[in-house]
């Protein structure tokens, strides 16, 4: 069952994925990447972190590309003319690399396959504890990233 | 087994989205295809960490996409920037720093 | 041994002092004084030490550690005094003394810096001078006369702002170094063959026949080539001539007397070392004489008074050469010491001329004997003597040398050198005789010389007439039997009577064809001088020596330097620029790649990434 799914899910997010890379549009290019990011979201369902998934579509999907979506709607162009910028070479490079990771993915050995990741609960008391410095720090970033993209796009004031 | 297969995937969601960021010409374009290897990572890791059975694992990745977050609004600002300013959008035009 | 530390030190003195203290040097006549003062200090201790030696004629040696060596035997700097050197000390001071005194009123238009700088130089070479003629090793000699080329050098190309005078300068040094080249490689090779420099240890093994052969008879030829260079033997003779750019009185000291001579004291020095090396005396001879005719002939037709001196000295010097190399070394000695006595005469003599009357051509003079009689005396006596007319100096000496040529069995060098004697008269009395009864009348500004001219002219003129008169002569002769450098008496020997008598013969046969030619005008010497034509231009172009040597160098020496100037200039600098020119291509392909768009950098950032994951996974 879990086999159908992932490969089911596979495919999706691999469409997704070229949906995003390959499509003309803007806008039809970011809906593939909420596909792509929704799917992902499935994924984590099917690994046994509900709590991931509901951050990935809240956070991710529904925060980041809507600020996406935001911007596209202010932007004067919202197609590609021309499209891609040599793209034998990015495939080529993209072939490599995929190449040189995938060969050494067998290096892993068998997987213990355990799941146990269910646990909300755990996680909540890991990110407080051994992680609450990271933590507050990263409230920091986020308050600072508000006021850099604030300061930054705001309309010149005759200067 | 699952777990080979699964970083396979995400290594192909991986080269697609570098595929994008090194030809698409629209800026909004190239963050999109940006997101989409984020996000791959993020698959990656959260496979090892649920074979394994390490917490941490979730936890890195929360942070990752916080951190995402912050790393795209600034990423889009500067892109309304260099748009009013340039009045482009396409990547070839934003060649200041050239020689 | 405190006199030999006066006898160097003192011009030593004044030429640190003079070179090293600017304003002492400007003041012109009073760092003259000084000097003066030095060298007189110099000649005072030289004859005290000729004296002392006569007393209790011993030679020694004194030596100071320098170089010390492990493996071979030490370099020592030291001197050595027997009859030679002694006796050579005090006539180069002397004539060094005489000539600076007359330049103090010879050099009347120089700058008070500019004479300074020449009393500077003055006492440079007085220093190197006297050390070369005390020094008791090859090594140290030729330190001394690298040292006296150097003064030589200076002291022609004094009015250095004279095309003609640097060129001169430069002309000395190149052909006087040349020989030095040779010089090195024969003290070099003597020294490998002996394993010592100095000269006693080097006569010492000449006797036992521990130094021999091939290396010896080379060492020899070696100083020779040092020598002929020094003293301009042919074909080295081309820059005396020129060298009388000069002012006069450096004529008179370097030029007549003392640096040329350098050469024959070498050889007469090493006269031990010739003994065992019969060829190359042989030559010296040959070449002596050679060089004594020829250059009797140039002087036939020169105009220039100076001019004349200077071929008159190449050509004693080739006398003196002959005598060496035949095996009269005392005699080519004593011929040394008279002709540096009246030479130095008729060249002090000839600045007065000059001084007179603004030139130095002999038909611009004329009718002086009325005006300046006191230098015509001079010149008078200079010109006897040089000729060899008894009782004067010079009769005694060229005398000797002629016997001692004749006694050792060379008639063609005998006959070249009687020959030579009536050249000698006959061009000496032809500038006496234009010059000072000449038909055009050149003294309309002439004047006589004054009294600080005069005296040391006198002074000279004294040594050339009682040299041979007074015994001074005999004084000399015995020195040189307490000498080093001398193992077998070799004056006094078997000799036929006439050859007194054809000498001097020859010589009157001079003077009188110069009388009748150019006093009594019983015959027109420019008409026979238009009837030799080409033998006379021969003469007057110096038999194109000259212009040979001009030639060789413009071809192989600017030549070379024309090559190696384009060589530097297309290849090597073409090899620079073309480095850079490459540089700036491939700097030029690199700099593509900063196209300043953010995915080009991708591009570099993934395939790093691609070339790390490869690694470190891999190892």
């Amino acid at each position: 069952m879990t086999d159908l799914l992932f490969w089911l899910f596979a495919a999706l997010l691999v469409i997704s994925a070229l949906g995003v890379v390959l499509c003309r549009s803007l806008y039809r290019a970011v809906y593939c990447l909420a596909s792509a990011l929704i799917v992902t979201a499935l994924f984590y369902l099917l690994l046994t972190t509900p709590l991931l998934a509901a951050v990935q579509i809240l956070l991710y999907t529904g925060g980041v590309l809507t600020l996406v979506v935001f911007v596209i709607v202010m932007t004067a162009q919202t197609d590609d003319n021309r499209r891609w910028r040599k793209p034998v070479w990015a495939a080529l490079l993209a072939i490599a690399v995929f190449i040189v990771l995938a060969s050494h993915v067998g290096d892993l050995g068998v997987s213990p396959a355990t799941g146990g990741l269910e646990s909300g609960k755990d996680t909540g008391i890991e990110l407080f504890r051994t992680y609450i410095v990271p933590f507050e720090l990263l409230s920091v970033l986020l308050l600072a990233a508000i006021f850099g993209a604030l300061v930054i796009a705001r309309k010149e004031e005759g200067s | 087994m699952m777990l080979q297969k699964l970083l396979l995937l995400s290594f192909l969601v991986f080269s697609i989205g570098l595929f994008g960021v090194l030809s698409r010409r629209h800026i909004v374009a190239l963050l999109l295809s940006l997101e989409l290897m984020f996000n791959s990572i993020n698959l990656a890791i959260i496979s090892v960490a649920w074979a394994h059975g390490w917490l941490a694992g979730v936890v890195v990745v929360l942070f990752g996409i916080a951190i995402t977050v912050a790393e795209v609004a600034v990423g889009l600002s500067l892109f309304l920037l260099a748009e009013r300013i340039r009045k482009t959008t396409q990547t070839d035009d934003l060649s200041m720093l050239k020689g | 041994m405190p006199l030999v530390a006066i006898i160097l030190g003192g011009p030593f003195l004044a030429m640190a002092i003079l070179g090293l203290l600017p304003p002492l040097r400007r003041t012109g006549r009073p760092a003259g004084y000084f000097s003066i003062a030095c060298i007189g200090a110099s000649l005072v201790a030289s004859v005290l030490l000729f004296l002392r030696f006569h007393e209790n004629p011993e030679p020694w040696t004194r030596e100071f550690l320098w170089a010390p060596f492990s493996q071979w035997p030490s370099i020592h700097f030291g001197v050595l005094i027997d009859g030679l050197s002694a006796s050579m000390l005090a006539v180069v001071a002397l004539i060094a003394l005489v000539v600076q005194v007359y330049s103090l009123g010879y050099m009347t238009d120089e700058s008070p810096g500019s004479l300074g700088r020449y009393f500077a130089f003055h006492s440079l070479f007085a220093f190197a001078m006297l050390g070369l003629v005390a020094s008791h090793n090859t090594l140290q000699t030729y330190a001394f006369w690298e040292l006296v080329g150097l003064g030589s050098y200076l002291l022609i190309g004094f009015w250095y702002k004279k095309p003609e005078a640097a060129r001169a300068a430069m002309k000395a040094f190149w052909t006087t170094r040349g020989g030095d080249v040779g010089f090195a490689i024969g003290v070099i090779l003597l020294w490998a063959a002996s394993g010592s420099f100095l000269f006693q240890d080097l006569f010492h093994q000449a006797e036992t026949g521990a130094l021999h052969g091939t290396l010896l008879t080379l060492g020899v030829i070696g100083l020779f080539l040092g020598a002929a260079g020094k003293s301009a033997q042919f074909p080295f003779h081309i820059w005396l001539p020129d060298a009388m750019e000069g002012p006069t009185p450096v004529s008179a000291l370097i030029h007549a007397a003392t640096m040329v001579a350098a050469g024959v004291y070498l050889m007469v020095r090493i006269a031990p070392l010739l003994e065992h090396t019969p060829q190359v005396a042989f030559w010296i001879m040959t070449i002596g004489a050679f060089t004594a005719i020829l250059a009797a002939s140039m002087a036939l037709v020169a105009r220039d008074v100076k001019r004349i001196l200077a071929f008159s000295t190449v050509s004693q010097l080739g006398y003196m050469m002959t005598a060496v190399g035949a095996g009269g070394a005392i005699a080519g000695y004593f011929h040394l010491t008279t002709h540096a006595f009246f030479k130095a005469l008729l060249f002090l003599a000839a600045g007065s001329m000059i001084h007179a009357v603004h030139s130095n051509d002999i038909f611009d003079m004329g009718r002086l004997w009325k005006k300046m009689p006191v230098t015509g005396v001079y010149f008078l006596v200079g010109g006897l003597a040089l000729s060899g007319i008894w009782p004067l100096a010079g009769f005694f000496s060229k005398d000797e040398i002629l016997i001692d040529v004749w006694a050792h069995g060379h008639p063609v060098a005998f006959w070249t050198l009687l020959i030579t004697a009536g050249m000698t008269a006959f061009y000496m009395f032809r500038a006496f005789f234009v010059a000072f009864f000449g038909r055009r009348d050149g003294s309309a500004h002439a004047h006589e010389s004054p009294a600080v001219m005069t005296v040391p002219m006198g002074v000279l003129a004294l040594l050339a007439v009682v040299v041979g008169f007074l015994g001074l002569g005999g004084l000399i002769h015995d020195a040189m039997h307490h000498s080093v450098s001398v193992t077998h008496a070799t004056s006094g020997l078997e000799h036929p009577a006439w050859i007194p008598v054809a000498g001097t013969v020859a010589a009157l046969f001079g003077i009188l064809l110069a009388f009748l030619g150019y006093h009594r005008r019983a015959f027109a010497p420019e008409n026979i001088h238009r009837a030799f034509g080409p033998i006379s231009t021969l003469l007057e172009r110096r038999y194109f020596i000259d212009d040979f040597f001009e030639f060789l160098y413009r071809v192989f020496y600017l030549g070379l330097s024309t090559l190696i100037g384009w060589i530097d200039r297309y290849i090597v600098d073409g090899l620079v620029n073309w480095l850079t020119w490459i540089t700036y291509v491939i700097a030029g392909w690199f700099r593509r790649t900063q196209t300043g768009k953010a995915q080009d950098a991708l591009y570099a950032i993934a395939i790093g990434l691609l070339i790390l994951v490869f690694l470190a996974l891999r190892f």
